[in-house]
Parts: structure tokens; C-alpha cells; sequence
């Protein structure tokens, strides 16, 4: 196994809001090793992006990190000054987000928006810099880069748009990429694309990524950890394909059986019953027990992260045994 | 199984759209206005939105609407339920147009009713929704006034909401239960089509499996005609009798859902299928897909003949100019397939 990249341990990250605490991210912890990806997913309000802007220290208030502890290899960025995570921001960890009309700049060609991002972190002459970000608009695969330095986002479609945004991650050859959501804006027939390209530059340029995603065929594609959040918290991880082949929680098994391809058509879904809880004021049972068919006294409590193998469960009662 | 599952077609579709296009043309700039009056040349910026597009609704069926977006599935449906006039053809319920004549036409039915995607703009946030649901009703006077409340509990209940839930705002309930009243209210004109649009899309997959589930036992218990316009092939594959793929404002293929998804005819309708990832439970490969070359031509200038040519892995000379017919009008019953194709994947 190649060295250790990040180590989350214990992250916590709340919201102190009008009607109470929310507890976002609670307690999280997990390891990323060099070139690895890992996949977090979660439906909406599971902590899932929170977790991931946490790690670049982008909580503003009323969010808070209000424990836990962040390694990049070895180095603590919780508590880092906001000059030295600026450093760390772009150069070696870098974002990817959900919609790449937000978050390009539309005033400002690409060209100068990449040269931006390579100026914050090093000095280079025009050419050079020129030069850099025509062979990374090339390895995403936009044709005629050259001239398209000189474009406006306005001028790409969507697809094109995220390759910039992906083009402008890669720029500085971070050794982590976080992505939220990056294809989930887009059509399917684009997404398969950018899915296959991503994979290919993460073996490529040897870079880590933390993949986030509602969707667990998506992020099953380029994933090779996965980590389901819910309420929060992660309440089940480990590789991919055993995790998907034999999930262990109510919540993940419930989540896969609901999808359409797991029924004959026109036959009723499995559904999880009820909603997430709010986060606010969570008590100290399950967050899964009014939805779980498998709930007991026992849940009433709320269980610790067992482990078996490379494997974590968050339950009382996992559906397979010999957990520690 | 399918024919078994298929409800009885008469002759006669219940919903029918004959050739219709939709064009939308931006307003013109007032140096532009003063050119035209010049006699310039006027460079207006068309977006062909529907092409030609002809397709039969019958009683009973869930039809599918399948397509990648600003491939035209929202404004067909939109002309099918009398919000948009259609620029060319027409829209007939049975035999009468939907919407009226004239410069700004109205709808001229209660009888087809939409859903929409997002039930977060949907819903007016200041009123409560036992009079978002009982308004149209009262006005068309299928209740009267002094039966409005248990007319509306009982919608309510029908979309699996308590009955007090009317006196509530919509900032007080969830997406998935505020989609559920956005259906009661569709419901409560007592439609005969329902025209979902994305209904599921901006849902959670645990809420999205409830409302599906909802949307199935309605078509059950009430013998609903719907169309059902989605991005997602799962869902679509799981909600539909038949499906027609839209590719850039036409229809390229359509047919018996489960036929179509086991032998698209239409490359891009099998590029499509392909692109999406699958979790496979068995074998090697954990999640299969495979993706399609380049991207979708801009509906400002569609490329001559078929509009797929561009991508197609098949395409021959003919293609890039002649478009292809799709039959000259769907109006067969539900085992009919139409492929608009020169060199359908047999």
C-alpha cells in the first residue's frame, strides 16, 4: 500500500444556528492513502460537502470545526494561520464543485484565470505560464487550447465549463483533488465523459480524490473506498465493491434497494420509510431508529464504528457478524 | 407480460400532438427594432425548441419522455398541457385543441393538469396549502363552497398527507412532502392527463423511491394518463408503458418501454442507455458505462438532416442532409416502434 496522504480524525463541524446547534459533521474520521480514491456519499444534509469544505478550512460562521484533527501528511491544518492554508488551498489540495457556471468567473477570460491560479502560487514568465495551462486544457480534453485561453466561460457549454474548472484544479499538480458533486450538473451523455477522464488523470498525474456524490453508481465508477454518511456521521465505509455487493447497514441496504434497477418496472420500490432527522438537537439514540426495520432497545443508544477487515458499520445490528 | 400489463387502447388517442414546433425568439434590442425599420437585415437568434413533433397520448398509459437536457421534453410538454401554444401543428384532446386562436392564446381544458420539478417554487409560499389545493376546484366549480374542506382531506389522504396538513404553509414540509401536494392539487381538478415534469428529480432517492411508489398506486387506483418527462432512463424504465427519446426538439425513437430499452433501434437512444453508470451486482466489473463522442449541438443552429449525425458512430452521407421520417404519424397502438432512423441497429 502506498503512503498515507490525509488522516481526518474526530472532525466535527456544527453550526451554532438561531434554534440550536446543528451538528453537520460529527465525529468523522478516515484515511486516504497517495492516488486513492475515495467516494463519500450521502443524500442532501448528510454532512457530505460540510466534511469536505472542512478539510480546506472553508467554514465560515455560523459553521465552526469544533474538534478533530485534519493531517496532510503529517501537518495539521486545523488551527493552520489563514496565509499558510492559502498556501495549501490550490497548490496542494485543490476543489472541484458542482456547478462550473457559478464558480468560473465570468468578467475574466480562462486565460487569465488560470494564470491567476498558478501566479497565487509561483512566479513564471507569460510564456511559461501560458504553456502550463495549455498542456493541462489539453489533458482534460478541450481541443485548441491555445486559443481558447482567450475564451469567456459564457462562450463553453456546461461540459466544457467543468473541464475548465477541472483544468484549473489540476493547474498546480495538487496532491488532492476534492470534488462535490462535479458531474452532477451535468447530462448523462457528459458525465460518462468526464467520469472516464477523471479516473484517467487521478492514474495519470498520480492525485488523491475525495469524490462526493448522492449517487453511488457514479461515484462507484471512479471509487475505490467508499464512505456513506448519514445524519453527519459515517455510518458505514470500506471497498467499494464488497460494500456495495453486501452492505451492512439498514441505511446503505435500504438506499440500494430503492434504486429503480432493483425492482421489475412498474412494481413498487422498496422505500425507506420517513426522513432524515433534523440535526439540530440530535438525541442520543440512532439517527437511523425511526426509519430502520431492525431497530430495538438496543438502539436506543447510539452505537460505535465497529470494525472487520477494512471494513466499518455504525449499527447494533449488521446485517453479516463477526464484527468487533 | 407486457401485453398482459397493457391497458386497452381504443382507436382513438386521448392526447395528440400532430407535427407541432415550438420556436422561441428573443426579444429584439431597440437598435435592432430601428435596423429592422431601416430595412436591415435583422440577425434574430432562433431557438428551435420542438421540431415536428408528432405523438399520441392514449387513456391508461404512462408515457415516458426521455432526453438529456435542452433536448425540447419540458416545452413539448408544456404545449401538451396548454401552457405553450405550439408555433407550428397542432395539440388535440380528444379531437379539440387545447389551447384557443388568437394572439395570446388561453388553455381551454381543466382537463389536463402539470406537476413540476421543483415543488420549492411551485407552491406560493403565503398561502396555506388547503387553498393552494381547493382554489381551482372552487373556481371551476367541481366543489362547492361549503364542501371544500373534506373535499381537499381527502386529497390529501390520496397523496398519503393527514388532513391537517391543509392548514399548514409549504415552508412546513419536507421536498418529498411538499411534491405530494403539488400532486394533490393536480389531482383535485379531476384531470384527465397529469403531465409530470422531472417530478422526482430534485428529490433524495430514499424520498424519490416514496414518491414513485406514490405515482404507481395513483395510476392504479385512479386510472391515470400520464406523461412523464424524466433525464432518468431508471426511472422512466420503471414508471412507463412506453417511451418515446427526444434528441434535440424531435422524437428519434419511441415504443414499448421495456423493448426499447432492451433493443434501442436508434444509436443514440443505445449511446444513451450505454452512458449510464450501472452498478452490476455480478461479475468483474462493479459499474458499467460507456461514453458518447462530443456534445450536443446548439439548438440556435441545428446541423442539417438527422441531428444526431454529428455523433453517430453509423453515419453515412445521407444523413447529413435528408432528415429522416419518423413515420408519418404514431397513431398505432402500443406495440407500434418508430425509429427515425436511415440504419436502425436491427
Amino acid at each position: 500500500m502506498s503512503r498515507i496522504l490525509l488522516e481526518v480524525e474526530g472532525l466535527s463541524t456544527h453550526f451554532m444556528t438561531r434554534n440550536g446547534v446543528l451538528k453537520a459533521v460529527n465525529d468523522v474520521s478516515f484515511t486516504l492513502h497517495e492516488g486513492e480514491i475515495i467516494g463519500l456519499v450521502g443524500e442532501s444534509g448528510s454532512g457530505k460537502s460540510v466534511t469536505g469544505f472542512s478539510i480546506l478550512g472553508l467554514v465560515d460562521p455560523p459553521g465552526k470545526i469544533v474538534a478533530g484533527s485534519v493531517r496532510l501528511q503529517g501537518r495539521e491544518l486545523i488551527g493552520m494561520s489563514e496565509p499558510d492554508l492559502r498556501a495549501v488551498r490550490g497548490r496542494e489540495i485543490s476543489m472541484v464543485f458542482q456547478d462550473p457556471s457559478t464558480t468560473l468567473n465570468p468578467v475574466l477570460s480562462i486565460g487569465t484565470q488560470m494564470r491567476l491560479a498558478l501566479e497565487a502560487h509561483e512566479t513564471l514568465s507569460r510564456q511559461a505560464a501560458d504553456a502550463r495551462c495549455i498542456d493541462v486544457l489539453n489533458k482534460v480534453g478541450i481541443p485548441d487550447a491555445a486559443r481558447r485561453l482567450g475564451y469567456f466561460p459564457h462562450q463553453f457549454s456546461g461540459g466544457m465549463r467543468q473541464r475548465v474548472a477541472i483544468a484549473i484544479a489540476l493547474l498546480n499538480h495538487p496532491k488532492l483533488i476534492i470534488c462535490d458533486e462535479p458531474t452532477t450538473a451535468l447530462d448523462v451523455s457528459i458525465q460518462a465523459q468526464i467520469l472516464l477522464q477523471m479516473k484517467t488523470l487521478a492514474q495519470d498525474f498520480g492525485t488523491a480524490m475525495i469524490w462526493i456524490s448522492h449517487d453511488l453508481s457514479t461515484v462507484s465508477s471512479v471509487a475505490s473506498q467508499l464512505l456513506v454518511m448519514y445524519a453527519g456521521r459515517i455510518i458505514e465505509s470500506g471497498p467499494v465493491r464488497d460494500l456495495l455487493r453486501v452492505p451492512d447497514h439498514p441505511y446503505t441496504r435500504g438506499l440500494l434497494n430503492s434504486l429503480p434497477d432493483h425492482a421489475s418496472p412498474g412494481q413498487p420500490l422498496v422505500q425507506i420509510p420517513g426522513q432524515m432527522p433534523s440535526l439540530i438537537g440530535l438525541g442520543a439514540e440512532c439517527a437511523f431508529v425511526s426509519r430502520c426495520n431492525q431497530s430495538d432497545a438496543l438502539c436506543q443508544t447510539s452505537p460505535a464504528l465497529r470494525s472487520k477487515g477494512a471494513r466499518r458499520v455504525r449499527c447494533h445490528h449488521p446485517v453479516a457478524g463477526d464484527w468487533q | 407480460m407486457l401485453l398482459a400489463q397493457a391497458p386497452i387502447m381504443t382507436d382513438r388517442p386521448l392526447l395528440r400532438v400532430s407535427k407541432a414546433s415550438k420556436q422561441f425568439a428573443p426579444a429584439l434590442s431597440f437598435g435592432d427594432h430601428i435596423a429592422g425599420w431601416l430595412g436591415q437585415e435583422v440577425d434574430q437568434r432562433i431557438v428551435h425548441a420542438v421540431d415536428g413533433v408528432s405523438l399520441d397520448l392514449h387513456r391508461g398509459e404512462v408515457l415516458g419522455l426521455v432526453g438529456e437536457s435542452g433536448c425540447g421534453k419540458s416545452t413539448l410538454g408544456r404545449m401538451m398541457a396548454g401552457i405553450y401554444p405550439p408555433s407550428q401543428g397542432t395539440v388535440q384532446l380528444d379531437g379539440v385543441p387545447v389551447m384557443g386562436a388568437g394572439k395570446k392564446p388561453l388553455k381551454t381544458t381543466t382537463r389536463i393538469q402539470m406537476v413540476f420539478q421543483d415543488p420549492f417554487a411551485s407552491l406560493d409560499p403565503r398561502v396555506r396549502i388547503g387553498e393552494t389545493i381547493g382554489e381551482g376546484p372552487l373556481v371551476h366549480g367541481l366543489v362547492d363552497p361549503a364542501n371544500v374542506g373534506a373535499y381537499v382531506a381527502q386529497w390529501l389522504e390520496t397523496v398519503g398527507l393527514p388532513a391537517e396538513a391543509a392548514d399548514r404553509f409549504p415552508h412546513q414540509f419536507s421536498g418529498g412532502q411538499r411534491q405530494r401536494v403539488a400532486i394533490a392539487r393536480a389531482l383535485a381538478m379531476q384531470p384527465d392527463v397529469l403531465i409530470c415534469d422531472e417530478p422526482v428529480a430534485s428529490l433524495d432517492v430514499s424520498i424519490q423511491a416514496q414518491i414513485i411508489n406514490l405515482f404507481l398506486t395513483l395510476k392504479q387506483t385512479l386510472n391515470l394518463t400520464m406523461l412523464f418527462i424524466s433525464h432518468d432512463l431508471g426511472v422512466i424504465r420503471h414508471m412507463t408503458d412506453r417511451v418515446a427519446v427526444m434528441y434535440l426538439g424531435r422524437i428519434v425513437e419511441s415504443g414499448p418501454t421495456l423493448q426499447v430499452y432492451d433493443h434501442p433501434q436508434h444509436p443514440y437512444t443505445r449511446a444513451l442507455l450505454d452512458s449510464i453508470p450501472r452498478l452490476v451486482t455480478e461479475g468483474d466489473e462493479l459499474v458499467v458505462f460507456k461514453a458518447i463522442e462530443g456534445e450536443l449541438p446548439s439548438p440556435l443552429a441545428p446541423p442539417a438532416g438527422c441531428h444526431f449525425h454529428l455523433r453517430c458512430p453509423f453515419v453515412q452521407e445521407r444523413c447529413k442532409t435528408v432528415v429522416p421520417d419518423f413515420s408519418d404519424h404514431p397513431s398505432l397502438p402500443l406495440s407500434g416502434r418508430h425509429v427515425a432512423c436511415y440504419f436502425p441497429i436491427s
